[in-house]
């Protein structure tokens, strides 16, 4: 499975991602404090701008992402697999 | 919405505040309302005609059925694609599902750490439950559960919460791919 570079602007960390893992799963596995709730696509705590690259998005709940953030460039961050090298910033903070 | 479906969500309520008055929340009152919601789902297209609910834009979508006055419980349809899923959650209040058509899997589980450590969570799983057309599923004030769409068609089902959801309390997700736990932040606060 192809590895992907994904580029976290907020802490400027570099991170592989395979094709078939989340852009998520792959941050917080290599120790990015990324923002997280659900991660199944359902809180938004992990919206994020997409800033370069394409990815695929699995499913999520409309109340999670509007029509008009995807089209804006947004992205769950939990529901992204990268199909390109990708650069994201999030914009929101998790809760514990 | 439909006069028949009107008064048939309403007359659900009020025979669910009955139950709760008698039994409380507890697995008895909880397993007689789900009795109460299961006959409702029953009633399928005929009262809930899919033409009179919008699909997901994306993959999940709630539509408010009736709403009890005050602080009271919220009953939705709630339309759900295949392969929407739902990490293990505890919402703080209970919950009472039932098809009305498609197969939604809720997996059940308790937490196993003894809340320590910040962020740090561990569970296991204790059991599963179909949520498919004649059957439905009853979980107590948190109780912690995992949900997936696993037909081929939309999950359509009731879901009647003790709380409306513009009211819910803090929900907590579970993660044990990341030994983790995250809290979100309670809408009880800034709902109206």
């Amino acid at each position: 499975m192809a590895a992907f570079k994904v580029t976290i602007a907020n802490t400027g960390a570099v991170v592989d991602c395979d094709a078939n893992q989340r852009i998520l799963h792959a941050a917080v596995g290599a120790g990015v404090d990324y923002p997280y709730g659900c991660a199944t696509g359902n809180c938004a705590a992990c919206i994020s701008d997409l800033t370069s690259g394409e990815v695929a998005m699995m499913s999520y709940s409309d109340n999670a992402l509007s029509v008009a953030q995807l089209a804006d460039g947004k992205i769950l961050a939990c529901r992204a697999k990268p199909l390109s090298d990708v650069a994201v910033t999030w914009l929101g903070r998790g809760r514990r | 919405m439909s006069e028949e479906r009107t008064q048939a969500c309403a007359a659900l309520l009020k025979q669910a505040r009955a139950v709760i008055d008698t039994d409380g929340t507890g697995e008895a009152g909880l397993e007689k309302i789900k009795t109460l919601l299961v006959a409702l789902a029953d009633r399928g297209e005929a009262l809930f005609p899919l033409s009179d609910f919008a699909m997901p834009n994306a993959q999940g979508r709630n539509h408010i059925l009736a709403l009890e006055d005050g602080d009271g419980m919220g009953l939705y349809l709630t339309i759900n694609m295949p392969g929407k899923e739902a990490a293990p959650h505890d919402h703080g209040i209970w919950c009472v599902n039932a098809a009305i058509s498609g197969r939604e899997v809720n997996r059940f589980y308790r937490r196993t750490d003894d809340g320590s450590r910040a962020g740090y969570a561990t569970i296991e799983p204790i059991g599963e439950v179909m949520v498919e057309p004649g059957h439905g599923m009853a979980m107590a004030d948190h109780a912690i559960h995992e949900t997936m769409v696993v037909s081929d068609e939309p999950s359509i089902e009731l879901a009647l919460y003790g709380y409306a959801l513009a009211r819910f309390p803090s929900v907590v997700w579970f993660h044990p791919e990341f030994s983790s736990v995250r809290a979100m932040p309670s809408r009880r606060a800034e709902a109206t």
